[in-house]
């Protein structure tokens, strides 16, 4: 049998095993050298994603967060600029390169294919391999510039970097890197659960996710999972893995699948169970799922989570070295390794309950936390950086809770106690007091979010917007058809898609472009800025929806900045790009309200959700930014700053250290 | 890792513009340039390609 490593790099040769143990010696060697005239002998960076500066210092307040309010006291606490736009994969990219959009090249979570129009990932490039003539898919990261700890490496100081967003696929570094956000599923999605139900399927609607009918035969129910295509066969057939499931009562059942019997309750998660995806072809692919049994009675329903890549055997290298996703499966078992591994399609649709989503949530938290605490164990000097995403998601499904005008909220919710936001604030900040234990007088800690959160009530379809106001024509029959393809691009002169972005169809550079670059462009960008900016909203009485439009010109310097949107909407409070603009439908009216679970959001204007920083010493720089973190941590190491940041190292205080003083709160 | 020989003056006039433009690297303005080369000569994946790998990002639907 052969195994599917198909987007590996080739085998190392014995003389590039010597060449890389030589090249790691040496820079030991010269870690050693810098580390002795170093300020500081670790840097502890625990981001948080989307820990909301208001939100955080309402909880302090209320002393529900004891960690970080002594961190506060005795070091510092204060709102840490973000990007435009403030969304996670341009914001967590800034702070690794230390510069602005215009020099890493992420603007925003999609962007459109200049040939076609068709929304892309933004920040990953997957090459199909029969088109190129390669053996397997072609993975590329297209987040430009280099991370500071890449600089950190070539002068011979290690670092741990686990699951910050845009790092897939990893980079060489003198260190590890397990990656984080956008690193896909086995099936090449950003996550596609499965349902298996008795129930017909015309009941439900479904957006995301795949659902299969299935027929009980007496207590047994009988399905397969899919994974991707057979690279070595040309018919393109899919990949599967048959299980069956043995009803034995009404709260337990028994999953075999791969020869092995798993008992599972209903209701309750299984843990993650290993996938063997077996072809014709002789191949092999290994992922990993957690089944849930939501009923057996009187239908039975089964969830599936997302196929994640088996970080035990990945399929394509998901850490630096490729080992490292291997050495931390053997150290601490399976875990979740899908970019976003907390299933928000699946709650918005109805499949998971509440309580399912934060218990998923939960879980995937708790993985992280063995993996950053055992990272601290380790890495006696350098530098360690965790980002956990479990805020993010809980504050996106669960801002109806606290927004009492949300379409979405449920006042029963808050009467049985449930309070999904703030109890994981409780938790982050336990892991702050962990955390703070493991850092001793040479340890710079400190606590960061890439953007704050604020309410999600209303999607605004702007090119609806710009369909009325004569910007966008749509061709017969074109209306709500995905992915811009409705669009009559020959009367065309700007279009949205992705989270924030508007685009010129600008000739020259897209395909049937028909605005001439120069006086006509910079023309048609004020313009178009002007009128958004008095769109208001009648269902809310003439409430504002944009707060700023930015002319990407004058917003972004760097090579990349041409690849930006020419405009930047930052949309007030309560208002975001509607779910079907984002992937480019154009419908036929500008406001739609949400419904949505998903009802909290941070893609508005980056004035209104600041992410916050926290250090166990004083920071004196006033409005410090996700921008200065990296020359910061390089200049406590004694390191020059880069010519291409374009962050200035804030002031940090030699004293007034926060250690293990906080222990016992 | 593929290596590529060049032109010794002609890279140390690289090494210049890539420092003015705000590249961290003559290699990363040398691979920018190729890319954009190579985006105007090859052909695009089918849309149903790219709507799978879309499929799932919370943030769209």
């Amino acid at each position: 049998m052969r195994d599917a490593r198909f987007g590996r790099p080739p085998e190392l040769s014995i003389c590039q095993w010597v060449q890389r143990f030589v090249r790691f010696g040496a820079r030991a060697i010269r870690g050693r050298r810098v580390l002795a005239h170093s300020r500081i002998k670790k840097f502890v960076v625990l981001g948080i994603d989307g820990m909301d500066y208001g939100l955080t210092h309402r909880l302090m307040e209320e002393n529900k967060l004891p960690h970080l309010a002594a961190l506060r006291q005795e070091g510092s606490f204060t709102k840490l600029g973000t990007t435009i736009p403030p969304i996670s994969p341009v914001a967590w990219s800034s702070f690794q390169t230390g510069s602005n959009p215009g020099k890493h090249n992420i603007f925003d979570f999609l962007t459109r294919d200049k040939r076609t129009y068709l929304p892309r990932l933004s920040s990953v490039d997957v090459q199909n391999s029969r088109r190129h003539g390669q053996r397997g898919p072609g993975v590329r990261l297209l987040r430009k510039s280099k991370p500071f700890w890449v600089v950190l490496g070539d002068h011979g100081i290690f670092s741990s970097i686990l699951r910050v967003p845009i790092t897939f696929p990893p980079e060489e570094l003198h260190g590890v890197q397990l990656s984080g956000m956008c690193v896909p599923d086995l099936r090449g999605t950003q996550g596609a659960f499965s349902l298996y139900t008795t129930e017909s399927l015309e009941k439900r609607m479904c957006v995301a996710g795949e659902r299969f009918v299935v027929k009980r035969d007496g207590n047994t129910v009988q399905a397969e999972l899919t994974a991707p295509s057979d690279p070595f066969h040309r018919n393109g057939q899919r990949l599967r893995c048959r299980f069956d499931v043995v009803i034995g009562d009404k709260n337990n059942v028994k999953l075999g699948v791969n020869g092995d019997v798993h008992a599972l309750t209903v209701g309750a998660y299984s843990p993650w169970i290993s996938l063997e995806f077996k072809a014709d072809s002789g191949l092999k692919v290994h992922g990993i799922a957690r089944f849930l049994v939501l009923s057996t009675e009187p239908e039975f329903q089964l969830y599936v989570t997302p196929i994640n890549i088996n970080p035990n055997r990945p399929v394509v290298p998901i850490s630096y070295p490729v080992v490292y996703s291997t050495h931390l499966a053997k150290r601490q078992g399976l875990f979740a390794t899908l970019g976003q591994s907390e299933d928000t399609w699946a709650l918005n649709e109805g499949v998971l309950t509440d309580d399912h989503f934060v218990q998923q949530c939960l879980d995937t938290t708790g993985e992280r936390e063995q993996m950053f605490l055992n990272s601290l164990d380790r890495a006696k000097r350098g530098l360690c950086v965790c980002v956990f995403d479990g805020l993010d998601r809980i504050q996106h499904t669960f801002w109806r809770d606290i927004d009492e005008e949300h379409p979405a909220h449920e006042p029963h919710r808050r009467e049985r106690g449930q309070h999904a936001i703030e109890n994981l604030y409780r938790r982050m900040d336990d892991l702050v007091g962990r955390t703070l234990e493991k850092c001793d007088e040479e340890t710079v800690l400190t606590v960061i979010s890439d953007h704050g959160f604020t309410t999600f009530r209303y999607g605004v379809d702007l090119n609806r917007w710009l369909e009325e106001n004569g910007y966008l024509k749509i061709r017969r029959r074109g209306r709500f058809r995905r992915g811009l393809i409705g669009i009559d691009w020959s009367e065309t002169r700007a279009f949205a898609i992705g989270l924030t972005g508007i685009f010129l169809n600008l000739r020259g550079r897209e395909a049937r472009g028909i605005v001439d670059p120069g006086e006509q462009a910079d023309r048609l960008r004020r313009e178009i800025a002007a009128g958004l900016a008095s769109l208001t909203n009648a269902e809310r009485a003439g409430e504002r929806a944009i707060r700023h439009v930015y002319l990407a010109p004058s917003t972004y310097h760097g090579p990349y900045k041409d690849e930006a949107p020419d405009l930047i909407v930052g949309f007030e409070k309560g208002y975001r790009m509607s779910w079907a603009n984002a992937m480019g439908q154009v419908t036929d009216r500008i406001f739609h309200e949400n419904t949505r679970a998903w009802s909290g959001d941070h893609c508005v204007d980056h004035s209104l959700v600041p992410g916050v920083l926290f250090c166990n010493r004083r920071i004196e720089t006033e409005s410090p930014s996700l921008v200065d973190i990296g020359p910061t941590v390089l200049d406590l190491f004694g390191l020059a700053i880069p010519k291409y940041m374009d962050g200035a190292p804030l002031v940090v205080a030699e004293d007034g250290h926060v250690g293990h003083t906080v222990k016992g709160l | 890792m593929a290596k590529i020989k060049m032109d010794s003056a002609l890279f140390s006039r690289a090494e210049k513009a890539a420092e003015a433009a705000g590249y961290s690297s003559v290699e990363e303005f040398i691979i920018h340039i190729v890319e954009k080369e190579l985006e105007k000569r090859e052909q695009s994946d089918p849309a149903q390609e790219i709507f799978d790998q879309l499929h799932g990002l919370g943030y769209v639907g």
